[in-house]
């Protein structure tokens, strides 16, 4: 006998109103205050609300890494559209924004308030410190899964140098270099490059 | 009075200093429809969960448009970065810089108006990708695209760490801490939030300048 609860493919929901894909959104935002936005994400939209089952949760994730756009708003995007095309996907992705945006807003304008004051100045200083260190981490992070593809490696040191050393502006050099990429990654029907 | 000598040789030394730059009035139209086409174009150009576009708002925001410093530039970076929800967000704070000077009430309908702007060509792109996504999945181009995009991607983001890094400015013993940071965001698991408390509080205390 299964117990119920424990059944992989438990039904989804209706489809939700667009009222209730923005407030859920709203609580995916909120509950991820502390980071962690994509687990709750899966936990708000597959496991309480099912909405979308976990197989179509996980394909969004890929689609949303994919396309332009910041991750976590392409997936509010994903969801949205599904349910009520580019209506729902505007009201997700609101949604999603509304309390971090005006938060960051608030932030934003005391900052322009008094960052002048020494106290703050100095205060800033070590913080700024920490924050570049984030920001040099972001290549490291993804630096391990290229180590062994040479042409990904001459690629990445070509596109690094038009950037940093040429100072060439990003969108000409994605331009340039992306096709040729894609060309070079081209799926072949031997498949030796996987 | 200023000597006429002088007043012909200013005008001629400003370019080459930095300070030379004045900042773009958002009230001229003009002016105000060059900057939301940029950023609507850089938008369908955001890889990678969008921190590859950091060095180019940089660039907009310092170099090209003059809203910020540098230095006010590494302050909003790291407000982005503390701050919960995407960190795209930055791009609202460059708005609310850009229009500092006209008022807090403009200030924040251009930051709106500057988020929407980075945020709506990328979301329509999503739409169209999402409802041809069955198509899509296998087609050759699709996995030629993601392959290519990855290596790029990582080139984009060492660029962009370089720039946040040399526009924190900040002393050897600040140095020291990013490095220190950057190789503890790759060990461990703990929320970035600690080490920006902790430096915060090394600065506060006088031991990191800029």
């Amino acid at each position: 006998m299964t117990d119920s609860r424990e059944q992989p493919s438990s039904p989804l929901a209706p489809r939700p109103s667009l009222l209730s894909l923005f407030l859920g959104m709203l609580q995916v935002a909120l509950s991820a205050f502390g980071g962690g936005l994509s687990a709750w994400s899966q936990r708000i939209v597959v496991e309480q609300r099912r909405w979308v089952s976990n197989e179509q949760f996980l394909t969004g994730l890929t689609v949303a890494r994919l396309f332009p756009g910041p991750n976590q708003i392409n997936m509010a995007v994903y969801i949205g559209a599904d349910f009520h095309g580019l209506v729902g996907a505007l009201v997700a992705m609101a949604g999603m924004l509304l309390v971090p945006f005006s938060l960051l807003m608030a932030l934003g304008v005391l900052y322009f308030e008094v960052h002048e004051l020494p106290a703050v100045d100095r205060l800033l200083a070590g913080v700024v410190a920490a924050a570049a260190g984030m920001a040099l981490s972001m290549g490291f992070k993804i630096l391990d899964q290229y180590w062994k593809d040479g042409m990904a490696l001459v690629l990445a040191g070509a596109v690094f140098l038009a950037l940093s050393v040429f100072h060439a502006r990003l969108i000409p050099v994605v331009l340039v270099s992306g096709p040729l990429a894609m060309v070079w990654y081209w799926p072949r029907a031997g498949g030796s490059r996987s | 009075m200023v000597p006429p000598i002088v007043s012909i040789a200013l005008p001629m030394a400003l370019p080459l200093v930095a300070v030379a730059c004045t900042p773009a009035p958002l009230s001229d139209p003009g002016q105000l429809l060059q900057v939301l086409g940029e950023f609507l174009s850089l938008s369908l150009f955001s890889l990678g969960g969008g921190n590859t576009l950091l060095a180019e708002y940089h660039h907009l925001a310092v170099d090209r448009f003059c809203w910020l410093s540098p230095r006010q530039f590494a302050d909003l970076y790291a407000l982005a970065e503390a701050a919960p929800g995407p960190s795209s967000m930055i791009v609202g704070l460059l708005g609310l810089g850009a229009a500092w000077r006209e008022g807090p009430g403009w200030a924040l309908l251009t930051a709106v108006t500057a988020e929407l702007a980075i945020l709506l060509p990328s979301t329509l792109v999503m739409v169209v990708a999402c409802l041809s996504w069955k198509r899509l999945e296998h087609a050759p181009l699709r996995v030629a695209f993601e392959r290519a995009m990855g290596p790029i991607t990582l080139g984009i983001l060492f660029s962009v760490g370089l720039k946040i890094l040399h526009s924190a400015d900040t002393d050897a013993p600040g140095v020291g801490v990013s490095i220190a940071v950057c190789v503890l965001m790759l060990r461990s698991r703990l929320s970035p939030l600690w080490y920006m408390a902790v430096a915060g509080g090394l600065g506060a205390l006088g031991l990191i300048n800029r």
